[in-house]
């Protein structure tokens, strides 16, 4: 079975033109689908260019999916217009440059109406439901609601906002450019990457047995395991430090390499991987962290 | 005292052990309840038969059987200890491991577990030397199946599954083509960033091959997320493979590439010279 709900045709369109301008400040999108089969627990993925993603557990069997469109055109694009209207940037198309110029110039004075599509597309197929939302349109603030037991795979570039996920139990895929990632209540395996953001996940307990692994170029990893938990921890930081209140049994590193090329003429080497192993309540559920410049924090639940 | 409570006691009345009070109750009740009178008497009868059977001596023969049968396991077990010990801790390690997979991708690693635990303990009964031999065809049985189920688990599409699919990737002892091709692919295309970089960690383990060295200088070109790159610019500075200096040359010429990797990359490529 396949569903397409393609949104914010005629009725926004309508409404749109009704209110006017002030309508786009606030303009949202309202969408419910329903998984081929609810009894299973079914996968949401969501990818967004530009915009921000919520997603909460509920007690329902649909995913209702809201999406606030911020009244700003692109966030990127803006930019990129400024930049060209300051005549910066050097690394822009010459005649891209020019068109957006003139552009700017014929549209003095007057207001844009929002009238086309915003290019949100939902799509189910086998227990999965895709959200896109279309480049080049509008930044977006997606919040959705989905039955606890779902799995997400969510992807959120270019945007500050980043991604929030509150009480889902399923496994967790995100990464992000730009913003944070926080995650809470969650108990499933999950497996997160940011560039630039910092990644907080608050377990409510952990689904034993399955691989996490969290990363960090320059943000910082703060993670609250419960008091119980039994982990075995691969922490790897360049820069950074690594702070616990849990009582870590550090073991040493199995990275360790020796190397004898005395036979060849060459020298002996005993080189240790900057990665330190760490046991709690004797060790278990396989959790890496990896950060470069930012610190790792691993918190006792409260 | 009722007639359920004398059948109870019939036995212990007989044997002559019921205290003053009880045996003096039950007598009272047998004079009274011709039932149970019968049912005393019955057993009784059977006693005293059982009584009569001649005790069973246990002939010379026996005795000496007895402690003969007794040295041999003694000296089995001292000889046989060295080799059921690994064949214990594999099988330890196997049961900690097994219960957490999902049930289809590991059915065909039951099978082997089931046949090669099955044929090591039936060779290990057989003799002692062949106990040993078969240690080491279970060790490369074990392999085999640690492979299958890498390879299985890294063409998953959880991300959790295919990091557990590195995981086992890296607990083998003899890799082979598949299990290193496997791991290069997913250096090279997994669309997971903590997949590659576990991806790395066992490769490391991995770099006398060299197809391993090969892959690892290849797969720096392609690389997007700045964290892969340090951990693969680590890598082959670490393992001095001079052939990548080449590569990080390339890398540094990219003008999009993170500042953070070009100052680590032209460290490297001062430490490779």
């Amino acid at each position: 079975m396949k569903t397409i709900v393609r949104l914010a045709g005629s009725i926004i369109l309508f409404w749109a033109v009704g209110m006017a301008g002030s309508a786009q400040q606030n303009q949202t999108d309202h969408a419910v689908v329903s998984f081929t089969n609810p009894a299973k627990p079914g996968t949401v993925e969501v990818d967004v260019r530009e915009g921000s993603i919520t997603v909460r557990g509920y007690e329902g069997k649909d995913v209702i999916i809201d999406a606030r469109w911020r009244e700003r055109v692109l966030i990127g694009e803006k930019r990129e217009m400024e930049a060209a209207l300051a005549g910066a940037e050097e690394e822009l198309d010459q005649e891209e440059l020019a068109r957006k110029k003139a552009q700017a110039e014929k549209s003095r004075g007057m207001k844009m109406l929002a009238v086309e599509s915003m290019g949100l597309t939902v799509e189910e197929e086998d227990n999965v439901i895709q959200v896109r939302v279309e480049e080049g349109k509008r930044a977006v603030d997606l919040i959705i609601q989905v039955p606890f037991s779902t799995s997400l795979q969510l992807s959120c570039r270019d945007d500050e906002r980043g991604v929030t996920v509150e009480r889902v139990n399923g496994e967790i895929e995100v990464d992000t450019s730009d913003g944070p990632i926080v995650l809470t209540g969650v108990s499933g395996p999950v497996v997160a990457d940011s560039s630039d953001g910092e990644i907080k996940v608050v377990f409510g307990k952990i689904t034993p047995g399955k691989p996490m692994s969290l990363s960090a170029m320059d943000g910082d990893i703060d993670i609250t395991l419960p008091l119980d938990v039994k982990a075995s921890l691969k922490l790897k930081t360049d820069e950074g430090q690594i702070f616990t209140d849990f009582d870590v049994q550090l073991t040493p590193s199995q990275q360790k390499k020796e190397e004898d090329e005395r036979k060849d003429g060459g020298g002996y080497r005993v080189t240790y991987e900057k990665v330190t192993l760490g046991l709690i309540n004797g060790g278990g559920t396989e959790i890496q962290l990896t950060t470069y410049e930012g610190n790792i924090y691993i918190r006792k639940a409260k | 005292m009722n007639c359920e409570r004398m059948k109870d006691l019939l036995a212990d009345y007989l044997a002559g052990e019921l205290d003053e009070k009880t045996l003096a109750e039950a007598q009272g009740h047998l004079a009274g309840c011709a039932a149970c009178r019968g049912e005393l008497e019955s057993l009784s009868a059977i006693w005293t038969k059982l009584g009569v059977l001649p005790k069973e001596q246990p002939s010379d023969a026996l005795r000496s059987r007895f402690y003969d049968m007794l040295e041999a396991y003694k000296e089995n077990l001292a000889k046989g200890g060295i080799a059921a010990r690994p064949l214990h801790s594999i099988s330890l390690w196997l049961s900690r491991l097994m219960p957490r997979r999902p049930a289809y991708q590991l059915a065909l690693a039951f099978g082997l577990i089931i046949a090669g635990l099955g044929s090591g303990y039936f060779l290990n009964v057989r003799s002692r030397s062949n106990a040993r031999f078969e240690v080491a065809t279970l060790k490369q049985e074990v392999d085999e199946m640690r492979r299958t189920v890498a390879v299985s688990l890294l063409k998953q599409a959880s991300p959790s599954e295919r990091l557990m699919g590195v995981s086992w990737s890296s607990r083998i002892d003899q890799p082979g083509g598949e299990i290193i091709t496997a791991l290069l692919e997913t250096l090279d295309h997994d669309s997971n960033v903590n997949v590659r970089l576990a991806a790395v960690d066992a490769l490391y383990l991995f770099y006398g091959h060299r197809e391993v060295k090969d892959g690892l200088v290849r797969s720096l070109a392609g690389q997007t997320s700045p964290l892969v790159q340090l951990a693969l610019i680590d890598l082959l500075v670490g393992i001095r493979e001079r052939r990548a200096a080449e590569a990080l040359e390339g890398l540094i010429q990219d003008h999009k590439l993170n500042p953070k990797v070009k100052k680590r990359a032209e460290l490297g490529l001062v430490q490779l010279s």
